[in-house]
Parts: structure tokens; sequence; C-alpha cells
């Protein structure tokens, strides 16, 4: 940050605290302001950090599983997914055909659910208060098959290291097909709400823009990366989990402004349910879990692994010392690499843009801090 | 051009909005759950309060004590002992600790019990007055939880 | 005359394990061990992932090299893990990307306590968190960072978390005597 001296009037130093409404968690950003103008920011992070990584080197593989959900909370089963992909990768095996077409069903649903709550509190913060209503509700039924499928709605606990742990229950194909029906005419009746309408576009288009390099000097990825041009997608660069087999494509924008990161977003959301409907049409059958010893012991090495979460690079690197217990999981949370970005974003825009920009980057404080 | 122009004047946009809220007025779309006048209805797999199992028939616990449980859990909130009955030869479950407020309600504990005794059921309403209320005893956990029911 | 047997002797130790890596044969391993000779001293591969071992003065020079010659332009993570019975206890784990060729590759390093590595900062804008994270959590003071100061623990905490003579358990007395007022452990 720039130097800040008491006595210089013209420059106001402005908390934007940990309890705000707008910053999506327990997000705390020092404002520096003239007037208006925001002239710097400094982010000051760490209240929601339980120290996961120190936790998992005193749990077993198969214990931390749960624990990996409560960083994203808001999409918890692609944690679930990165960490098993992660440890299966270790120990050198591959989930059965029918296990990775089911992770790939709940993974864009959880993709579908964590934007519909992107959307919602975005929309909110920004001002627009009915989208919320019709995101959660749209939610709730994403909410419902993983209640239906695993017991949870938001902790899923979903996937197991080697596949799954349960079979699939009666019904669960009519639903995500009737789902899927349901839910392709809603992203239209909210496009329908916010695309064209003035105060969207005027409070959107080009704030917090990010350019194509800028964001790669950062390290920023996931639509942040995609709506500033830059056509990349893991789940098409280095496709896992059988993505290779589903026909999708990849929605990018030019200018890297806010508005785009919103088009890229509401188009995902459609591309999900284009995977979700050739997945579901085409279960293989077969065995749900690979022949995984009940006590997990990888042998000596280490791996990185990363998946395309729904906000970005979700990266898990995971060193194993031979023995039943990780020597160190290393996660790389892509909310806190994003939201290096703030800073360079907002400089010489608005406070209401911070908000902005804070709501487009998608950051999930759990993630940040783990 | 005169279209777009008039579009921005009689704001067209915004009444777009306002026709999307004003459809979705009517009461088939209400969504909201009366809670507590009904309770909702949970999914079957639902993990909620854990219980211990009796056999249907004879009404003896199921529970072998094989301490699978309390190795599985990733809180090392089970505590359990037992000892040996000299009549059945088996060995039998005497003691049972279950720490709810510590529970993160996982399921591993449910996945690791070979003989179906120990269940997460759909109970989710586990609130108590006391810190001591959520250390459930074996009686507890095989009678569950009795909330009070609100009805209107 | 009492017969002594010599006790048994004892079967030798087994050497700990290690990972079972392959050498990297590829033009990019080449490339580096041209360039640098011998500061890369290890170039291997494990299931799949390559990775390369370095001497830590020589790795902004690695990285430079990587980004601008080989295109590797995205810096994924950095970290390090904590082996406390080796004399140089930290291994500085670097993560990179390259868009263009698909791979990712690590550069590791092996640092002792007390050790200022250089910081990546100028090479890539991304390790200013990631740095000041590796700081707070092992206590490897980056000699260059712009603001290195303790990003996820409160500034005034003491003790660095994810070391492993630090027990899981354990807070720092002082900080939530004085700025909660409880006593630690509630």
């Amino acid at each position: 940050m720039p130097d800040a001296t008491f006595l210089d009037s013209t420059e106001l130093v402005l908390n934007m605290g940990p309890q705000h409404p707008s910053t999506h968690g327990v997000l705390r950003v020092i404002l520096k302001l003239d007037g208006e103008k925001v002239l710097g920011t400094d982010c000051v992070i760490g209240y929601l950090h339980r120290g996961v990584e120190k936790i998992a080197e005193n749990r077993t593989y198969a214990q931390f599983s749960p624990y990996v959900d409560r960083m994203d909370y808001v999409a918890a089963i692609s944690n679930g997914l990165g960490y098993c992909l992660a440890v299966e990768k270790l120990l050198n095996v591959e989930a059965p055909p029918r296990a990775q077409a089911v992770r790939v069903i709940l993974t864009e649903l959880n993709r579908i659910a964590s934007h519909l709550l992107w959307l919602g509190t975005h929309a909110l913060d920004i001002g627009a208060l009915t989208p919320v209503f019709y995101c959660f509700r749209e939610r709730e039924e994403a909410l419902k098959i993983f209640e239906k499928y695993c017991g949870a709605r938001l902790t899923t606990h979903a996937f197991r290291i080697g596949g799954l742990q349960y079979e699939l229950y009666e019904g669960f194909e009519q639903e995500v097909k009737a789902f899927c029906d349901m839910f392709l005419p809603k992203v239209d009746e909210y496009e329908e709400l916010l695309t064209h309408n003035r105060i969207w576009l005027s409070r959107l288009k080009d704030v917090g823009i990010l350019t194509a390099e800028e964001c790669k000097e950062y390290g920023v990825t996931g639509p942040v990366l995609r709506a500033a041009g830059v056509k990349w997608d893991l789940r098409k660069a280095q496709p896992y989990s059988g993505y290779e087999k589903y026909d999708f494509l990849i929605p990018t924008r030019q200018n890297g402004d806010t508005y785009d990161r919103y088009m890229v977003r509401m188009e995902e959301m459609r591309q999900s349910v284009r995977i979700i409907r050739q997945a579901v049409g085409a279960i293989p059958e077969g065995p749900v879990m690979a022949k995984v010893s009940k006590v997990i012991k990888p042998p000596v090495g280490e791996a990185y692994v990363s998946i395309e979460a729904p906000k970005g690079e979700l990266g898990y690197y995971i060193v194993s010392d031979g023995s039943t217990q990780p020597y160190r999981v290393r996660v790389r949370p892509p909310s806190f690499v994003n939201l290096q970005a703030l800073d360079r974003m907002v400089r010489g825009a608005l406070i209401a843009d911070v908000v902005a920009v804070i709501g487009t980057l998608d950051i999930v404080l759990g993630e940040v801090d783990r | 051009m005169i279209w777009s122009f008039l579009k921005k004047v009689f704001l067209v946009d915004l009444f777009e909005g306002l026709w999307v809220t004003f459809r979705n007025q009517k009461t088939k779309y209400i969504y909201t759950e009366q809670y507590p006048a009904e309770r909702p209805k949970v999914a079957e797999r639902y993990r909620g309060a854990p219980r211990l199992n009796l056999n249907p028939e004879t009404g003896e616990p199921l529970c072998i004590g094989c301490n699978l449980c309390a190795l599985a859990c990733p809180e090392n909130l089970i505590v359990m002992t037992s000892e040996r009955n000299e009549k059945t030869k088996r060995k039998e479950m005497k003691t049972f600790l279950f720490d709810t407020s510590r529970c993160m309600f996982c399921g591993l504990c449910e996945d690791a019990c070979p003989s179906d005794a120990l269940e997460l059921t759909q109970d989710f309403e586990l609130a108590t007055y006391t810190r001591e209320g959520q250390v459930w005893t074996k009686q507890m956990m095989e009678e569950g939880p009795k909330p009070t029911r609100y009805t209107c | 005359m009492a017969e002594e047997k010599a006790p048994p002797p004892k079967p030798a130790a087994k050497p700990p394990a290690t990972m079972a890596a392959t050498p990297w044969e590829g033009d990019l391993a080449r490339g580096l061990k041209e360039r640098f000779g011998d500061a890369v001293t290890e170039a291997s591969s494990y299931l799949g992932q390559n990775f390369l071992v370095a001497k830590p003065e020589a790795i902004t020079g690695i990285l430079q090299w990587l980004k601008w010659e080989a295109d590797f332009d995205y810096l994924v993570d950095i970290t390090a893990v904590d082996w406390p019975k080796r004399a140089e206890r930290f291994d500085l784990v670097y993560i990179l990307y390259s868009f263009l060729r698909n791979e990712r590759v690590r550069v590791k390093t092996r640092v002792p306590e007390g050790y200022h590595p250089q910081s990546v900062v100028g090479v890539h804008l991304t390790a200013n968190w990631l740095e000041r994270e590796v700081f707070d959590m092992f206590g490897i003071e980056f000699a260059g960072h712009p603001d290195l100061r303790r990003i996820l623990m409160p500034d005034e905490w003491e003790g660095h978390p994810l070391r492993k003579e630090y027990p899981i358990l354990q807070q720092d007395q002082r900080w939530v005597q004085e700025n909660l007022g409880i006593e630690s452990g509630q």
C-alpha cells in the first residue's frame, strides 16, 4: 500500500470490516480513499483460518475427506473430487467408469449450484433483490438431489477414495433429467431480469477490468481468466474423471470486465446442463468402488492434482511418507489467488465498484483461509 | 436508432424484469415451507441424529462391541467399553458415549459399523439447553432425541 | 569353562523408503541442465509428474528461464514441506504451468532453517501472497519481498503453525489472553 500519513487530509483510510454484508464472508478490506475514489486496498484475511492443512497431518486419508468439504462450503463436491483424485493418483488406482460418470454428474450439478449462489449474492450486492430468491429456489432442487444421494445438502462427503460409497438411488436419472429440463428456461429467466437491464449494465460494464496478461501474471484462473479472452479450462486441457467423453464449449469473452464474467458464468451454467444431459443418458453399469484396501497407505511420494472447480483451479499437493496419515496436504485455493488481483482491479474505481469486484471474483472465505 | 431511443425512454428493459417478478406472484409458485407446522421430509439417506439399533425381533442390541466406529471417527468422539459375556462367550457393549456437539455428521461411523447397529437417522432437531446434554449415553442413543413438537 | 555365546548379530537396519522416481529425459530437462549445470541436482519424474531439485540460489534464475525461454508463465503454487530430521529442513516447492505446452513442472529446493531464499515476486506477481503464506506457516523469510508479514494468522502471533514441532492443539497463549481475554483452549 502507498504511504499513509495521518496528517494528510485528502486521503481517508476506511475499513470495510470483517462483518460486512457484501464481502461474502469474513473478509476485511482496508481502503485508502480520496473522496469516493479508491487509491489502494489491503486485504486482511485469516478470520476463518481453521488449520485444515495441519489437521490433515493428524488424520488418516479416509478420515480427512469430510474436512475437505468445509473449505469451499458452497461447492463442497468439487473439493471432495479433487482430494479423492489426488489420493487415487498417489495410490495409482482409477475409479471405475460408473463412478466416474456419477462423479461428473454430481460435480456439474455442484457447479450449477455454486454459480447460482454466486449470481444471487452478486445481484444482491449490486442491489437487485429479486434474483437471490429465484437462484436459491433452483439451488434447493440441486441440493435435494445431493441430499437424496449422499445424505447431506451442503457438506456432502459424496466421494470416497477409489470411487463412491453409495449406489445410485432409485429415480436418480429421472430426477436429474427433470432438473435439467426445469433449469434451462430458468437461466433465460435470470437473463431476462438482468442482462439488458440498464442499471445492471451501468454498474457492471467496464468495472474491474483485468486483461489476459494481468490474469496470467497474477495466476488468476477460472471464469475470470475466461472472461479476459483466454480459452482455457482444465476440463478440456487436462481432462480428469472421464470429461474427455463429453462434448461442451468453453465460453469466453473479450473485455475482462465484470459484465463479461457474469456472461461467462451464465453460459457455463448452460454448458453444465449440456454435460449433465450427456452423462445421465449414458451411465455405464459396473461396480462403483475400485479395489482399494481398507487401510490406505500410499507409497512414499508426492503428487499434485488439480481440477476445474467452479471458482478456478483447485489443486491438492499431497506428500506421503508411506504411513496411513499424509505427511503434508497443501490445498491450492482458487479464491486465495484470485483475491490478490483485487488491488489491481479497483485502482481508480469507486467504493461501489469494490463491492461489485469482490462479488465478481466469486470468493469463498472458507477456501481463502482454509 | 429511433427504436432503441424509444426503448430507453419508455424503460422497456426495466419492465421486462418487472414482468418476470409479476409472473412469479402466482400462489402456485410459493416455495416457503411452513416449519414448524409441517416438518420437512428429508431423504432416506439423510445423515442426522445417530441411533443404536436394536434387533427388531428379539429387542437385543445389535452392537457387537468391535470399536470400529470409534476408530473411524475423525473427531474421536465415540468412547465405548465392552466386556465379555461369559454365558454367550461373546463381547457385549457396556457403555457408549457419543458427543454430538463435536460430531460433523460425516457418516464414517455408519459406514464402518459391520452389524448395522450404528445408524444416522433423519432426526435433525438436536438442540439441548446444556452442553452436557449433547453427550449422549447408550440409553439416549437407543431412544433417539425427543424434540418438542410444536403444532399450530 | 562356560562357553559364552555371542549375541546373535542384529539384522541390518532397513534404509527409509524413498520415492520411486524415474529420471526425467526430455528436452526441457536437457535445456535446464545445459543452462544451469550443477545448480540442478536432480531431474526426475514420479507418476508422470516431472520435477527437478535445484540449489536455492539458482531458483530465481531457473524460474526466469522457465518463464521467458520455456513459456512457463503461470506460477500455480508455492509451498513448503517440513522435514525436521534433515539438515536442510524445508523443501520449498514451486509448481509452474505452461499454457502453450499444457504441462506442469515442479521446482523443488532444500533450504535450511534461517536461510532467506530470494523472493520471486519480480518474476511472477502471484508469488506475493503465496510467499507470505509460506512465511506465516513455516517461518521461511524471503529476501526482497515487498511486504512480508503474516497473512492467515494474526500479525502478533508467535510461532509458525505448520512446522512439525508445533503441536496441533497449541495456541499462542499470550496473544489469546491479550486479544480475546479468555484462557486459551476454552
